[in-house]
């Protein structure tokens, strides 16, 4: 008979180091070759990552203490973009009242003559933009916080959702809504705001992405429970708590 | 990070505004600029966690005491008559330089991130948007050069054997 001798039994790492790397950097760089170019697979890391960073965004937010404002020279008008989703609706600043209801305790209506007799508050400070541009603008108003006071939101509302006349919607939570520096604004460096900023009332604030500042509102809805349809950019992807 | 960031400029260019030129979408992740933040504010984790394990490997083992550049490696690039020895501390040089570059990256890009929050980072880059914008944004050609330099020169201290050794 012939005799086959075995080959000696060599002991092997079930996965080496270096064979892990080589593995991992592979099939991580073929995972991320199926994102090149286009959306596919973005929505799927906004999922695990979202919970987190919105976690993290809430955490640093104080509610009560207003960030650094700037100086009447650090004004840029020039660059305050216009965006808008759709057309620029025309209000009449006579007729048009503005509701805020919900879980309050008074819902109301103002006019535009009725919230220019409140006090009002104006602010230096920063509009980013999610596009990547910011501009240091004033922004002269109603802080929200102080149309609480008048209809008072029942202690379940978390959060704030904001109707425009244009179609355009939006939700924030509560703590941003009555944060000092988060207004409804009729004034814009100095002038009455400008139809296309938004005019009668639009919301401006520091702490959140421009697109969650909504133009032309005519409807504030203090609730404990947001809709499917959070925001008109937020149902196309973007993030909702946009905290600055 | 680099692709996602890549996708993000293209929304409103550093150089040009929204008129400006912007990068073909194949060296682009995420599709549109949405997409592109939520691969960008994903990876940022994993690669500023490793960043930091990186920076407490070589406290710990203080490797940050030799294997860095040092003042003999200056001495070196200026005086040395062997070139080895000046490739090694320009290649020491390198990948000294490289920390701080992505450190700014994230300094940087956590500024504009969260531009209200951590205000004292905006107002370290003299609270101007644009400025802190083409920090962060630098940090693309720099890394990719040092990439391709980094590359270069090991395989002129190593050659093949090296890289080999390295991978294979």
């Amino acid at each position: 008979m012939l005799y086959i001798p075995e080959p000696p039994q060599i002991k092997r790492n079930i996965l080496g180091r270096r064979q892990l790397l080589q593995l991992s950097g592979l099939s991580a760089a073929a995972f991320l070759l199926n994102g090149c170019g286009s959306s596919l697979l973005s929505r799927e890391v906004n999922q695990i990552s979202e919970p987190l960073n919105q976690s993290v965004e809430a955490l640093i937010l104080n509610p009560r203490q207003p960030v650094p404002e700037f100086p009447l020279s650090a004004i840029q008008p020039e660059a305050l973009l216009i965006n808008t989703f759709d057309q620029t609706p025309q209000i009449d600043s006579q007729t048009f009242r503005l509701a805020i209801d919900g879980e309050v305790a008074k819902p109301m209506e103002f006019s535009m003559q009725e919230i220019q007799h409140l006090p009002l508050t104006s602010m230096i400070i920063r509009h980013v933009c999610v596009e990547g541009w910011a501009a240091i603008v004033q922004w002269g108003g109603i802080r929200i916080r102080d149309l609480a006071l008048l209809v008072q939101p029942k202690p379940s509302a978390r959060y704030v959702y904001f109707e425009s006349a244009d179609g355009y919607y939006e939700s924030w939570d509560i703590d941003s809504a009555l944060h000092p520096q988060t207004l409804m604004a009729y004034q814009k460096n100095g002038q009455p705001l400008p139809i296309e900023n938004g005019a009668p009332l639009r919301l401006a604030a520091p702490i959140k992405l421009g697109y969650k500042q909504s133009k032309w509102v005519t409807k504030l809805t203090f609730t404990s429970q947001l809709p499917a349809e959070k925001g008109y950019w937020i149902d196309r992807g973007y993030e909702w708590f946009a905290g600055l | 990070m680099i692709t996602s960031g890549l996708q993000i400029y293209n929304a409103n260019p550093v150089f040009g505004g929204r008129g400006g030129w912007t990068f073909p979408a194949l060296v682009t992740l995420g599709g549109w600029l949405a997409g592109g933040r939520h691969w960008h504010f994903a990876a940022m984790w994993l690669f500023s966690l490793n960043l930091l394990a990186y920076g407490i490997y070589i406290f710990v083992t203080r490797r940050w005491q030799h294997r860095f550049l040092s003042s003999q490696d200056i001495k070196a690039i200026q005086v040395s008559n062997n070139p080895k020895r000046k490739n090694y501390s320009w290649h020491r040089l390198a990948y000294t330089i490289i920390i701080p570059v992505l450190l700014m990256a994230v300094l940087t890009g956590l500024g504009m991130y969260k531009p209200a929050q951590f205000h004292g980072i905006v107002f370290l880059f003299g609270n101007d948007w644009q400025t802190l914008r083409v920090f962060h944004f630098i940090s693309v050609p720099i890394v990719l050069l040092f990439s391709l330099v980094h590359s270069l020169l090991s395989l002129r201290v190593g050659g093949d054997r090296l890289v080999k050794s390295m991978f294979i």
